[in-house]
């Protein structure tokens, strides 16, 4: 059977017999109807799309300040509030304390700076001892 | 944001104002797609009512998703997998149903009753012809030789090498024309439409 086709290359014979297939054939409107139907479905989300197209870089910071701020705020409050309520320390008090004195610190006997803090005629009579 | 008449912007400009909810590119998107869409449903389901919520279904599916449509130029055969898919997740769920086999459109043109019952039998007829084609031809054979479309645009749109399209095309018309060809039913439409 030799094939008849269109300038598409549609098989005529075949395409006729699908044709049945198509719902516009008995129903004009079919595909108007059927993209209504697709579009109104789609509304809520086409809306929410456009919602988020709509948002520009400052709307986003504004929306996520909003709820930043307030949470750091309360975390803030909430750290105050714990440190105003908490016991007084109990363990070891820290005590201002100077480098020198750190440096010393658990040495039981004079340290050399402390051996060195005689007086200075002590000093000289010691030097002078040292040469005769 | 809007088209002029005569500019026909492609896939992938529309799906990407479909993206930021422009409805007017949705509306082309499924004026251009809907018969196919539709084509590849029937060619699974092999009935029109679920057909056409396995299509409709795609298409809003396929504006949920529209961000993982990674190359938007190839729309369509994102959109055919998506309409193959629902199909057979309908055709899965669905209990065969007995009394749907005429589309409710095509009674909604009121034709009298012989009318009614001719185009019951020849959609029975066919119905069962197709039925008779595997799933990939029926979807080949119709996209081609009902929706008009191209061998590469459907091997670019089904992911098969276009040689294999051919192929499928050609032992699905043999076996349509094979089945259909002597029907009393179909010839007399045939001669009618001269």
């Amino acid at each position: 059977m030799k094939d008849d086709l269109d300038r598409e290359g549609r098989d005529m014979e075949v395409a006729s017999y699908l044709s049945l297939l198509d719902p516009a054939s008995s129903d004009p409107n079919y595909w108007m109807r059927f993209q209504s139907r697709v579009l109104r479905d789609a509304a809520p989300e086409l809306a929410r799309r456009r919602v988020m197209a709509d948002l520009t870089v400052g709307d986003v910071l504004t929306a996520w300040s909003r709820t930043l701020v307030p949470a750091a705020v309360l975390a803030a409050a909430m750290a105050g509030l714990i440190a105003v309520r908490s016991p007084a320390v109990s363990g070891p008090v820290a005590v201002e304390m100077g480098v020198e004195e750190l440096l010393v610190l658990g040495i039981d006997d004079d340290p050399i700076p402390v051996a060195l803090e005689s007086d200075e005629s002590a000093a000289t009579l010691a030097f002078a001892g040292d040469r005769f | 944001m809007s088209f002029s008449s005569t500019e026909t912007p492609g896939d992938g400009e529309l799906v990407r104002r479909a993206r930021r909810g422009d409805e007017r590119a949705l509306g082309l998107l499924v004026q251009k797609y809907q018969r196919a869409a539709y084509a590849v449903a029937y060619s699974v389901t092999g009935r029109h009512e679920d057909s056409e919520d396995a299509a409709q279904e795609a298409f809003l599916v396929a504006l949920e998703r529209l961000d993982e449509c990674r190359n938007p130029e190839r729309f369509a055969g994102w959109l055919m997998t998506i309409v193959r898919n629902r199909s057979r997740n309908l055709v899965r769920r669905e209990v065969l149903r007995e009394t749907d086999q005429v589309p409710v459109s095509a009674s909604s043109g009121t034709p009298g009753p012989d009318k009614e019952a001719e185009l019951s039998e020849l959609h029975d007829v066919l119905r069962q012809a197709l039925g008779a084609l595997p799933e990939v031809q029926r979807q080949v054979v119709l996209l081609h030789d009902l929706e008009g479309w191209k061998h590469r645009e459907i091997a670019d749109r089904i992911g098969l090498p276009s040689g294999t399209v051919r192929s499928h095309l050609h032992f699905a018309r043999r076996a349509l024309r094979d089945a259909l060809g002597g029907h009393e039913a179909i010839e007399d439409r045939r001669r009618r439409e001269g």
